[in-house]
C-alpha cells in the first residue's frame, strides 16, 4: 500500500532559529492532520551522514517523495540523488512571493544538456520545496495537497494501465503519524522519532547538479583535497564528501557549467538558486567592497591556497589543475544563466 | 563650495560631493576636526546594491581595527557583501538608526545614512577627482566581475 502513498519529509533548519522552528512545527502539526500522507521529520538533510537513522529512513522510502527543506530545491534534489534517493524531478507550482512573473517565458528554451543522473531512474517522483519562500504554512499545505493529488492520479493511472505487472515492494519507512492512520505501523518501529532526530554534526561538501554537469572533470583536476573521484562509468562523483574544506566553495567557481553547488553557501547562485528564477538572485559584492577586484578563477585559487596552507601544505597558486578552456568556450545554446546576465545588463550598471 | 562630480553608470549618474574624502571600498568620509570621521556608502555603491534590507557589524565600538579588516556584512535587494574597514583606527560609533532601519542609507546616503565613525588618519583616501578616476579606470572590470558572478 504505502508505495502508492506520498511520503513527506520535513528537513529541519540547523541550529535553533526560533522563527524557522515555529514554521516547522506548525507545518508538521498541520500535515499530520492530512489524510493519506506519511509525514516524518529529519534533521538538516545536508548534514545527514551515512550512519544517520534519518538517512537510512530516506533511503528506505520507495514511492513518491516530497521534501520540505531550507535549501534551494535544485540543491536538495541533487543532494538526495547523491545518496541514492533518486527519482524523476517533480515540478512544483509554488512561487516565491517576490519573483517577477514575466520570468517564465524562457522555459521552453532547451536547457543545457548535462550527463544526468547515473543509470536508470526509479519510477517515482521527488519534489522539493524551499521553506524560505514563505513564512506561513498555508502556501505549503496547498502545494502539498496538490502534489498528493497529482501523485495519486499518476499511480492510479499506472495501476490501471498495467494492472498485473507490478510486483509488491517492501516499504521500510516510518512516520511520526500516530499508528492507526494506515496499515503498516509495525514496520516503522525501527525509526523512532528520537533516532530520526539525533542531531548530526554539521557537514560541508559540494553537490553536483548532473542536469548541468558535462563530465569535463575540471573540478577533479582543481581540487587538491581528494574530494572528487569518478565512478565505475568514469562519471564525476563527489567521492569523499567529508574531505572538503569547511566554507571553501572554490571548485564551484571553476566549473564551467555552474553545476557545483554548496547548498549552504551565502550567495544564491552557488547555493543552487533555481536557474530560471534569476530575478531574486543576489550578487556578492564583497570583492568590490574589499577594495580588491578579482575574477572567479583568481578567487578560487586564493581560496584553495588558503586551505592548503591551513593543512600545512604549500600554496600552489595558478600552477595546478586550472582549466585550459580559455578561448575555447563556444557560444553554447542560450540558457537561463545567460538570461541572468541579460538581467544584469538591463540593470544598466 | 565646489560642485559635486558625477559618474555615469548606464542611465544612472552617481553623485559625488566635492567636500568628502573617498575610499577604495566605495565609502565616503567627512573629515572631522578631532580625528574622528563619519563614513558611509557612496551613491555608486548604493546603486550597485539597491535597497538595503539588513546590516550587521561584527565588532563593537572601541575596537581597534586594521585597514580592510572585515567588520560586518550587508544584504540588499540585489546583493550580499562582507564589509571592510576603509582605514585603520578605532571604531568610535555605529549609526544606530541605520541598524534599526537601513532605509536611510538609500534615502540619504551622504547624510542620515552614515554607517560608522572611525578615529584614525585618512592616509590613502582619495579626493573626489581621485575617486572619479578610480571608478572610471575600474568600470569595465567591475561590470565583468558582476557578470562573472553568475558562476559565483
Ligand atoms: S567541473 Fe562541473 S561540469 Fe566539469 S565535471 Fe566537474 S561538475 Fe561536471
Ligand atoms: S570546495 Fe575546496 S576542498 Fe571542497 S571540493 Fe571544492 S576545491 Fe575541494
Amino acid at each position: 500500500m504505502s508505495r502508492n502513498r506520498l511520503t513527506i519529509v520535513l528537513s529541519q533548519a540547523p541550529g535553533k532559529h526560533p522563527a524557522k522552528r515555529s514554521l516547522e512545527e506548525s507545518l508538521a502539526a498541520n500535515l499530520i492532520m492530512e489524510p493519506g500522507l506519511d509525514v516524518s521529520i529529519v534533521p538538516n538533510l545536508y548534514d545527514l551522514g551515512p550512519d544517520h537513522t534519518g538517512r537510512m529512513y530516506l533511503e528506505g522510502i520507495s514511492g513518491d517523495l516530497l521534501v520540505l527543506t531550507w535549501h534551494f530545491p535544485r540543491a536538495a534534489f541533487w543532494l538526495l540523488d547523491r545518496i541514492g534517493v533518486r527519482g524523476h524531478e517533480g515540478l512544483t507550482q509554488i512561487k516565491p512571493p517576490q519573483t517577477d512573473d514575466d520570468e517564465e517565458e524562457g522555459e521552453s528554451a532547451a536547457p543545457k544538456q548535462g550527463i544526468g543522473s547515473a543509470g536508470e531512474l526509479p519510477d517515482r517522483h521527488i519534489y522539493c520545496l524551499d521553506l524560505r519562500d514563505f513564512n506561513t504554512p498555508d502556501p505549503y499545505l496547498a502545494e502539498v495537497r496538490r502534489i498528493a493529488l497529482e501523485s495519486r492520479e499518476r499511480t492510479e493511472g499506472k495501476l490501471a494501465a498495467n494492472a498485473n505487472s507490478i510486483a509488491p515492494l517492501l516499504q521500510i519507512g516510518v512516520q511520526t503519524v500516530p499508528v492507526g492512520t494506515n496499515g503498516h505501523g509495525s514496520l516503522m518501529k525501527a525509526f523512532t522519532p528520537e533516532l530520526l532526530l539525533t542531531p548530526p554534526d554539521r557537514r560541508w561538501y559540494p553537490v553536483i547538479d548532473y542536469s548541468r554537469c558535462t563530465n569535463c572533470l575540471e573540478c577533479l583536476d582543481f581540487c587538491l583535497f581528494g574530494v572528487y573521484g569518478v565512478d565505475s562509468m568514469e562519471r564525476i562523483l563527489v567521492e569523499t564528501q567529508d574531505s572538503c574544506k569547511k566554507g571553501c566553495p572554490a571548485c564551484s567557481r571553476v566549473c564551467p557549467e555552474q553545476a557545483i553547488m554548496f547548498p549552504e553557501y551565502k550567495t544564491a547562485a552557488i547555493a543552487g538558486a533555481p536557474v530560471g528564477a534569476i530575478s531574486g538572485l543576489k550578487i556578492d559584492l564583497t570583492r568590490l567592497f574589499g577594495g580588491e577586484v578579482k575574477d572567479a578563477m583568481s578567487q578560487a585559487v586564493e581560496e584553495r591556497d588558503r586551505e592548503l596552507v591551513a593543512d600545512g601544505r604549500t600554496a600552489v597558486g595558478m600552477s595546478v589543475g586550472l582549466p585550459k578552456r580559455q578561448g575555447e568556450k563556444q557560444a553554447g545554446p542560450r540558457d537561463d544563466l545567460d538570461k541572468l546576465m541579460d538581467d544584469l545588463d538591463a540593470l544598466e550598471l | 563650495m565646489s560642485e559635486p562630480l558625477q559618474f555615469d553608470m548606464g542611465k544612472f549618474a552617481a553623485v559625488l560631493p566635492a567636500d568628502l574624502r573617498y575610499c577604495r571600498n566605495h565609502m565616503w568620509c567627512r573629515p572631522g576636526t578631532a580625528g574622528t570621521h563619519p563614513f558611509g556608502f557612496t551613491s555608486y555603491a548604493i546603486r550597485l546594491m539597491q535597497d538595503v534590507y539588513f546590516l550587521d557589524w561584527s565588532v563593537s565600538p572601541g575596537a581597534v581595527v586594521a585597514l580592510k579588516q572585515q567588520i560586518g556584512n550587508i544584504e540588499t535587494s540585489k546583493a550580499v557583501s562582507d564589509l571592510f574597514t576603509p582605514i585603520a583606527g578605532i571604531v568610535a560609533e555605529f549609526n544606530a538608526e541605520v541598524l534599526r532601519d537601513p532605509s536611510a542609507i538609500n534615502v540619504d546616503g551622504y547624510g542620515r545614512g552614515w554607517l560608522f565613525e572611525l578615529t584614525g588618519t585618512l592616509d590613502g583616501t582619495m579626493d573626489v577627482q581621485g575617486y572619479l578616476d578610480f571608478l572610471t579606470a575600474n568600470w569595465d572590470q567591475t561590470q565583468r566581475i558582476i557578470k562573472g558572478q553568475m558562476g559565483d
